[in-house]
């Protein structure tokens, strides 16, 4: 059995190896950071913890503070009990999962991941097999099963390229971590200036330098965002004066959630895009099935049950592990 | 000529999936006429208009594919060879509708997959399979139709197979006065005159095929066969201009009935459109001895005793009840009120305006010695004030005011006509239950069952107990918070249900409080909703049992003016 405290309502701690996984605080000797989504961040901005490179970028643009030991994907850290090794996790760039190897077992910690991996991130790799696998399942029910990338992509040119041509400014809400870069990767082919708000901007910048294609774009200007561009902004600015002032616009969501229909009517929209970054349900049993742990522990989810009950019909045993859901998609 | 495929159920599915999904009632509209005026005969134009407005059958047919949304599911989960309790019912909580979840499942299971060779059927093929379902009887029969029928479909097929078996809206924002519009789009029809025929026919198919026909004069009204009752709004919902152009009649608070009757004929109909006949006999055999020319009145049913209309609660012992035995009849005698009238004479009095058609009813009632409500002239807003007082007194609901010049809006709620209303009254209670929402607010806890006190009281060993269930009232914003809070107080979960701490009080507005000894408080409250979410308040504020018990009791026994002066109405 894995030995672990949870952290209320954020991280995990494995306390033999004073290991913190995604914890708020200077609550173990080494803390580990998945990626820089803000649930995953620490609330003390003056720690030292371990990243990889562009997450701890990333980090540093949302205004973390403090000194940050940047790791490469799959080279081994030696702790004074453990071995710590990060995986690419495809989620968002710098998204990584969390070995640990120690006498008590080799340990697999998920962070938020997807495969097959975003294309603007570093890929997904994992060990070959794990003893403990504590995953996140935010997608943990039969009716989640994502359509390829680039069949989501295609449609979401058409939706803009259409819009556009007919007089209408596209409009592709997201999050702007992650999925934001994802959708502007794939409408850069059709050549249009991508206009993105605020803080998103300044993230766009850091996926640019690290060479990930994203197209051309610009931060968001009142004056000229009717001008044949496409607009990238959150959900939360639905209602803002920045969308309610542009008349003429074909709006889009994107996230898993574009699953539910009833989306549609709760946003007023014209698009659902279900392109999530996180592992569907048939993706994260067929993962669960292929690192054969003796047990897996499920976070950041709705519905557990679904899960274990399918792992249980594989002979894989599996419990909840209790945090807080988080719904950043 | 129907082109080939165009008739095929699939391209149904797809053009109302496309409605669905665009945004504004004339681009969705222009959509389904362009479909429909493809389509080149009598029977598909019927099934199609019907499938997207009405159900399986026409509405006025009384055939239903009876089949309850649980055995469909269970149907469902079995062909996905998925687990019922655990599996679909997460799934339908997820996205709050269960055709939407079946339609995923059939895409993602393989299994599911597998098991399906779409065969593009055909609407007519796939009203006979309807049919099929309509006459079987017995309940695994009807799902071993249900399997062969999904076999033969695409995911999207079997979506709105499932709805459209449902009968109703398809609920893709696209209505009857949607469907009209393009009817009359398609077939280059006048508006009203499809409308008209809808209202008579009863049914959108048939109107649709008499545009088609070019046959929408033939549409006549036939007694027996009820039309759908006009509506009120809420007056506080209208902007009313001129007050004087309205007159007044006390709201019976009774139930609403269409009366057809013609000789010893007479026929009872509910607002739902339901002959309700036999259950008042006493009405029947009332109207029976006045052996009438042919009429249709519409007005409400009320119990009368004692010179007195009494509380809907005595009405209430009688609803339902399909064959009163005498002693029900002479304990609660219902007696039927005259408001409006809507064929005499072989016309349909439907165009004419209401003081005209209250001067036919009028001299129709006093010829036959007819109950009729009274009605006033509205001189000011005031004097509205001082009949709706007068109107309480009587025991009665409030005013309905009725614009004059107004014509019979059929099965339309507008200002025409206004209701007047006092809310029954409001007590504080504490969430127990937050139910997922179902259809628009899908993947939200949207419903939520609410309790009174019973802490103090010796019959009960619970702390609280559910007193009614609602499901509005409350703000968008409100509804997150609502969300967000009550994430803290969930004890126990049951599928899509949530079993909460006492926590959040909610000030409760309701319309009346029945007795009803099938639920543990053996009280129900009628069309309950939020009047306002009580943050400053603690669940031990929260009202008790004998609160609602002591409402009850004031509401019943309250003092009722008999009709003996200022009448609210005639011809007793």
């Amino acid at each position: 059995m894995l030995n672990y405290t949870l952290e209320r309502n954020h991280g995990i701690i494995l306390p033999n190896q004073n290991i913190g996984l995604d914890v708020s605080g200077d609550v173990a000797r080494h803390v580990f950071v998945s990626h820089a989504h803000a649930d995953h961040l620490p609330r003390d901005r003056y720690i030292h913890v371990y990243a990889t490179q562009a997450t701890a970028r990333l980090m540093r643009a949302r205004g973390f503070k403090g000194d940050v030991t940047e790791l490469d994907f799959e080279s081994p850290l030696e702790l004074e009990n453990a071995r710590v090794t990060l995986y690419p996790a495809g989620h968002i760039l710098g998204s990584a999962m969390v070995g640990i190897e120690s006498d008590e077992g080799h340990t697999l910690y998920t962070g938020d991941y997807k495969t097959p991996p975003s294309p603007v991130t570093e890929g997904f790799s994992r060990p070959e097999s794990v003893d403990y696998f504590i995953t996140e399942a935010t997608f943990p029910l039969p009716i989640y099963k994502w359509q390829p990338h680039e069949e989501l992509f295609a449609e979401m040119r058409e939706f803009a390229f259409k819009a556009l041509k007919e007089g209408f400014t596209p409009v592709f809400l997201c999050y702007n971590l992650g999925k934001a870069q994802e959708v502007m990767h794939g409408l850069a082919p059709l050549g249009f200036t991508q206009q993105i708000h605020g803080a998103g901007y300044e993230l766009c910048k850091i996926y640019d330098e690290l060479g990930y294609d994203i197209g051309k774009f610009e931060p968001y200007s009142r004056d000229t965002v009717s001008d044949n561009r496409i607009l990238i902004t959150p959900s939360s600015s639905l209602d803002q004066p920045m969308l309610r002032n542009l008349k003429r616009k074909r709006v889009a969501y994107v996230s898993g959630w574009a699953t539910h229909e009833s989306r549609r009517t709760q946003l007023t929209i014209d698009k659902l895009f279900p392109l999530s970054d996180h592992i569907d349900f048939f993706e994260l049993l067929d993962l669960c099935e292929a690192l054969n742990p003796k047990m897996v522990y499920i976070t950041h989810t709705p519905n557990p049950r679904v899960v274990s009950h399918y792992l249980s019909e594989k002979g894989i045993a599996s419990r909840p592990l209790n945090m807080e859901g988080f719904d950043d998609d | 000529m129907t082109k080939p495929g165009q008739d095929s159920f699939l391209l149904f599915c797809k053009i109302v999936q496309v409605i669905s999904e665009s945004r504004g009632t004339v681009r969705k509209t222009d959509i389904f006429a362009d479909y429909l005026s493809g389509l080149g005969n009598t029977s598909d134009i019927d099934r199609a208009v019907r499938f997207a407005g009405e159900g399986a059958f026409s509405s006025v047919s009384g055939k239903r594919a009876s089949i309850g949304s649980r055995t469909v599911a269970l149907c469902a989960a079995e062909f996905c060879n998925i687990d019922y309790d655990i599996v679909f019912k997460a799934c339908r909580t997820a996205t709050g509708s269960a055709s939407e979840t079946i339609e995923k499942l059939m895409d993602n299971i393989p299994e599911a997959r597998e098991k399906r060779t779409p065969s593009a059927l055909s609407l007519a093929q796939v009203e006979e399979l309807f049919i099929q379902l309509e006459k079987e009887r017995k309940r695994d029969a009807k799902q071993a139709l249900l399997v062969r029928a999904w076999e033969q479909m695409t995911s999207t097929e079997i979506k709105y197979f499932i709805r459209v078996m449902g009968q109703g809206s398809l609920r893709i924002g696209f209505e009857a006065k949607s469907i009209i519009n393009a009817v009359s789009k398609a077939f280059s029809s006048d508006t009203e005159a499809v409308r008209y025929a809808h209202m008579i026919t009863g049914s959108l198919g048939e109107a649709a095929v008499l545009s088609f026909e070019n046959r929408l004069h033939t549409a006549t009204f036939k007694l027996f066969q009820p039309v759908a009752f006009m509506l009120a709004s809420p007056i506080e919902s209208r902007s009313v201009d001129h007050i004087t152009d309205y007159i007044a009649e006390e709201k019976f608070d009774g139930m609403r009935c269409q009366i057809h009757a013609q000789g010893d004929t007479v026929m009872l109909y509910s607002r739902d459109l339901n002959e309700i006949t036999n259950s008042f006999p006493e009405v029947v055999a009332f109207f029976k001895q006045k052996s009438l020319p042919g009429v249709v009145l519409d007005g409400e049913l009320c119990v009368f005793t004692d010179n007195t209309i009494q509380p809907f609660q005595l009405l209430q012992k009688r609803m339902g009840v399909k064959k009163p035995s005498p002693k029900m009849t002479g304990e609660y005698p219902v007696v039927f009120i005259a408001y409006d009238i809507l064929y005499n004479d072989d016309e349909p009095l439907f165009e004419k305006s209401l003081i005209n058609r209250r001067e036919i009813l009028k001299s129709f009632c006093d010829t036959f010695g007819i109950m009729r409500s009274r009605q006033f002239e509205v001189k000011s807003r005031e004097q509205v004030e001082d009949m709706f007082d007068r109107a309480l007194a009587h025991g009665n609901e409030g005013l309905m005011l009725k614009h004059k010049q107004s014509t019979y809006e059929y099965g339309q709620r507008r200002k025409s006509w206004l209701k007047v209303k006092k809310p029954g009254g409001s007590i504080d209670t504490v969430i127990m239950y937050a139910h997922a929402g179902s259809g628009k607010r899908g993947g939200t806890y949207s419903d939520f069952t609410l309790g009174v006190s019973v802490s103090k009281d010796d019959r009960y060993e619970e702390e609280f107990i559910p007193i009614g269930k609602a499901y509005g009232g409350y703000t968008d914003v409100e509804l997150k918070r609502l969300n967000k809070e009550m994430k803290k107080l969930i004890v126990d979960r049951f599928g899509p249900t949530y079993s909460l701490k006492p926590g959040i009080v909610v000030e409760l507005e309701f319309d009346d409080i029945q007795v009803n000894k099938r639920t543990k408080a053996g009280y129900t409250l009628r069309f309950p909703r939020f009047k306002a979410i009580r943050w400053d308040l603690a669940p031990s504020d929260a009202d008790t049992l004998m609160d609602v018990e002591q409402l009850y009791n004031k509401k019943l026994h309250d003092d009722r003016k008999p009709q003996s002066e200022h009448q609210s109405f005639i011809g007793i």
